[in-house]
């Protein structure tokens, strides 16, 4: 009983996590086509902004989380700016191709700036202070994931559905066209997109480094990948759907560090990918996805 | 009337297609083969050296055209097939002797079989073809970027198969032993047959109506194209070409380990493949000319190197910072790459109908 | 209002509309008539700058708006409701004429004017919570007028209202466009069904194969058997 609801609230804390950079992915994809693969590298940015500060002695922790929030936030809205607004009008290949590239440049501006091998970041270690409930032991790492990341799928429901700008990017989702014509700049729509997409990375690359305690100018290429994977579970471009592929790939690598023999256990992102590949077979559309129809806007 | 005759003519235009298939083809491994000869004859060691892993990712580059040119589905699966052609030719040519220290404990009786050179070869590329055709079955049912993350999910898990199936591959040590019998009349010779291939492919049949099925998926499908059992063959000789260009990798290096098989070998040829124009066999060879060239500057910058009496700092992960440079700048720019989807040929057509009308 | 001057469109290498000149005066409503394919969709685009004018100006309230983004035209006073109606499906009725009113800062307006037009239009009250998509032809219509008003434009353009409806529906959306009029409005209104469109009114335009073919005023258009048998076709009678 014990050990399942530690297991249930790890399945839970690390899908959170998923399901941040999710939807952060699903937000800029669905207004804008984009498929955003330098979205792994805003926790590269959250993560070294970390790093620096604490190298410069700001190491306090309610200084680090706002900075780090808003440089990823910044980074975000500033690389729609340069890099993807030349290709805002092209297929989605190419600004796949084109995300593809400021990944790489990104990762070794990490490196070249800072190392290329891991550098250690206690600063938000606190976060993984264990507290007893009862018998069971959790950490309030994963309290804060769940709960923040609750909070923040609430909030961005309410502003979806609450103002303007919202409504404007659930339609644009739809007809980026017809909301120009309602007046509502494109530009600002896609911003916020990006903005909004940052913001969630920037909570995500918090709790990843907490849950890691390390950075490296790599460590956005996987869990980028299984962020994908889970907005294909889920039905690419759907927000609800980002959350659930999230959920699912979490519960699923849960279920796998404990079923899997330990000398398999390397094998566990290979075996998660294995299996999405399975349900994808069924569902090529994923699970809250519609089947595409013809003149669907599609990836 | 005479039956015979519209098949006939129909045979006769097939045959003059392919026959410009084949003078096209030929032209661009004439170029692609000439750069080599000159370096032969008058480069030095070291420039062979480049000029044979040139080859060989131009090899890789045109296995990814095949699939991503033809089908517009960005790729990233390829270094793995490679590393798949060039373990699996290992495996099968390593001696036993060595193989016994190696992977004492092979599976499937695999530690008592040793192949001849060929043998070897062509049972690795077979069963990398295999698994491209099984990993392709899932692939072609998916479309757009779906299929891009599930060709990154496919590396993802080859690369982890390599790693920790140890009994096989030997993990993150290195495998060697393999006999080196490619050099560069070898690597001239695969590239110009795949270049070949590349662009039979390109302009036949399935080539023509992947490529017009592209655009839109829905719309070919509705008009009765079958377009997962194109892409599926696409991707199955696409995949087959990286085996072989991990084989030539294997026999030429005598030694393979997974780390060449990865993200970074996927990113550098993408951006050969991007910046040559990716609708192109003859962009490929373009691409790769120029990264290799550009990355062999970039490589003396990486190690400090004196210049004007300064010595600059190390700059190691610049290589790969101006490969991200040049996908964004040819994304935003061109991004139909340097060739725009011509072939050499049609270029040189094109000049050559204009000098006369100009003469 | 609004002058059109010797305005040219082009698509890559082809040309969709050659040297076309027109006006709206303020309080007029002025119809652009033509087949399919004569540019009358392409007109409206270049006025409200979805499409780059290729050659001539246009011209809003004495200023020229070439070079403004479609933003900034909507912001002006001109707006458009597109051909095809491209009702927002997965946002409620309420939502989509929230959305219309993006760009006005005067809330207590907005909320007037709501009211106002949900009485014009009541099938829209009735439907405020349903999705935009769950609307019949005639109602999505309807609810692309008015949240194209609820902007609170000067001049508004409308691409083919009559589109794919019923007889009575097309009445019906046609009376009220015509009483929009004493609401203060001007209005352009592309339509390829000239004998409805020629009925309310002030002026007319024929567009064909991108040149303009007539010009002058609806009752000249309605009265002349030959003008309209020349320009309209066999169709009507
Ligand atoms: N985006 C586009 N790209 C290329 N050509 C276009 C485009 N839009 C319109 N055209 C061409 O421009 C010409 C005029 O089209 P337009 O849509 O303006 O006609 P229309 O008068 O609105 O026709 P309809 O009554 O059918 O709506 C047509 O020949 C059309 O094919
Ligand atoms: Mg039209």
């Amino acid at each position: 009983m014990q050990y399942v609801a530690e297991q249930a609230l790890n399945a839970l804390s690390i899908g959170a996590e998923y399901s941040l950079l999710a939807l952060g992915l699903a937000i800029v994809f669905s207004v804008m086509g984009l498929v955003n693969f330098a979205h792994g590298e805003f926790l590269g940015v959250g993560g070294y902004i970390m790093y620096a500060m604490a190298l410069f002695g700001a190491g306090d922790i309610w200084m680090i989380l706002p900075v780090c929030l808003l440089t990823v936030v910044i980074t975000a809205v500033l690389l729609e700016r340069v890099a993807f607004r030349p290709v805002r009008r092209a297929p989605a290949t190419t600004g796949l191709l084109t995300a593809f590239g400021v990944a790489i440049i990104l990762q070794n501006v990490f490196l070249m700036g800072v190392s290329p091998r891991p550098k250690a970041v206690p600063a938000v270690a606190v976060l993984n202070t264990t507290v007893d409930i009862g018998s069971f032991t959790f950490t309030i790492l994963q309290f804060l994931e769940a709960g923040v990341t609750a909070i923040a799928i609430v909030l961005l429901v309410v502003f979806m559905r609450r103002t303007k700008l919202g409504l404007a990017m659930r339609a644009a989702a739809h007809d980026f066209t017809t909301v120009r014509l309602m007046g509502v700049r494109a530009n600002r729509v896609i911003a916020t997109a990006f903005a909004i997409s940052g913001f969630l990375a920037g909570l995500a690359a918090i709790f990843f480094i907490a849950r890691r305690g390390a950075i490296d100018p790599f460590m956005g290429l996987l869990p980028v990948l299984k962020a994908f994977v889970a907005c294909v579970l889920g039905g690419f471009g759907s927000l609800p759907g980002a959350v659930v592929g999230g959920l699912v790939l979490g519960i699923l690598e849960v279920v796998l560090i404990i079923l899997l023999p330990d000398f398999l256990a390397g094998l566990r992102d290979a075996a998660v990918f294995f299996i999405i590949g399975a349900i994808l077979v069924g569902r090529p559309q994923g699970i809250l996805g519609k089947k595409a129809e013809l003149g669907d806007k599609t990836a | 009337m005479d039956s015979g005759r519209p098949r006939r003519r129909l045979w006769h235009v097939e045959g003059a297609r392919t026959l410009r298939s084949v003078r096209g083809a030929t032209i661009i491994a004439a170029f692609a083969v000439g750069i080599g000869l000159l370096i032969m004859l008058f480069g030095e060691p070291y420039q062979v050296r480049l000029a044979v892993a040139a080859y060989i990712n131009l090899i890789l580059v045109l296995g990814l055209q095949i699939f991503m040119g033809n089908a517009n589905v960005a790729n990233l699966a390829h270094p793995g097939f490679m590393g798949l052609g060039a373990y699996l030719t290992s495996i099968f040519a390593v001696p036993l002797v060595i193989k016994k220290t190696l992977i004492p404990n092979a599976p499937f009786g695999l530690g008592e079989v040793q192949l001849g050179v060929v043998s070897s070869f062509v049972a690795a590329v077979s069963i990398t073809g295999i698994i491209a055709a099984l990993t392709g079955l899932v692939l072609v049912r998916l479309s757009g970027i779906a299929a891009t993350i599930l060709t990154l999910a496919i590396l993802v898990i080859i690369h982890g198969v390599f790693v920790h199936w140890v009994d096989l591959f030997r993990g993150t040590q290195a495998f060697y032993g393999i006999p080196k019998v490619a050099g560069i009349e070898t690597m001239m010779i695969a590239t110009a047959l795949v270049i070949l291939v590349a662009r039979l492919f390109k302009d036949s049949r399935i080539g023509v109506q992947l490529r017009a099925s592209a655009t839109n998926m829905l719309a070919a499908e509705a008009m009765g194209v079958n377009i997962r059992a194109l892409r599926l063959i696409a991707w199955v000789l696409g995949g087959v070409v990286c085996g072989i260009a991990g084989a030539l990798y294997a026999y030429y290096l005598g030694t393979v380990n997974a780390r060449a098989f990865y993200f970074h070998a996927a990113f550098l040829t993408l951006a050969m493949h991007i910046l040559g124009g990716m609708r192109s066999v003859t962009g490929a060879v373009v691409g790769v000319a120029l990264i290799s060239v550009a990355m062999e500057l970039i490589r003396h910058l990486e190690s400090g190197p004196v210049i004007l009496g300064a010595q600059l700092p190390d700059l190691f992960g610049l290589g790969s910072l101006m490969l991200g440079v040049i996908i964004v700048l040819v994304m935003c720019l061109r991004s139909d790459g340097l060739m725009g989807g011509l072939e050499l040929d049609e270029v040189l057509d094109r000049h050559w109908k204009r000098w006369r009308r100009g003469g | 209002m609004l002058e059109v001057d010797n305005v040219s469109v082009n698509y890559g290498a082809v040309r969709a509309v050659h040297s076309v000149s027109l006006s709206v005066d303020e309080g007029e409503i002025v119809t652009l008539l033509g087949p399919n394919g004569a540019g009358k969709t392409s007109m409206l685009s270049a006025i409200i700058g979805l499409v780059p004018v290729a050659e001539g100006t246009v011209t809003f309230e004495g200023q020229n708006i070439n070079r403004l983004d479609t933003e900034s035209r909507v912001a002006r006073g001109i707006t458009v409701t597109p051909e095809g109606r491209h009702v927002f499906a997965n946002l409620t009725v309420e939502e989509n004429l929230i959305l219309g009113a993006a760009i006005r800062r005067d809330a207590d307006g907005v909320a007037r004017d709501l009211e106002t037009y949900l009485d014009m239009f009541p099938i829209l009250r009735e439907r405020f919570k349903q999705s935009g998509g769950s609307l019949s032809g005639g109602e999505q219509q309807m609810l692309a007028v008015v949240r194209a008003l609820m902007s609170g434009p000067k001049l508004l353009m409308l691409d083919e209202p009559s589109l794919g409806l019923a007889p009575q529906i097309v009445d019906q959306i046609f009376k009220l466009i015509s009483g929009l009029r004493d609401h203060g409005l001007t209005l352009l209104v592309v339509e390829q069904n000239a004998q409805e469109a020629l009925k309310f009114a002030d002026r007319a335009y024929i567009l064909s194969s991108g040149n303009l073919e007539f010009a002058g005023t609806a009752e000249e258009l309605r009265t002349s058997a030959d003008l309209m048998k020349a320009y309209i076709g066999e169709g009507v009678s």
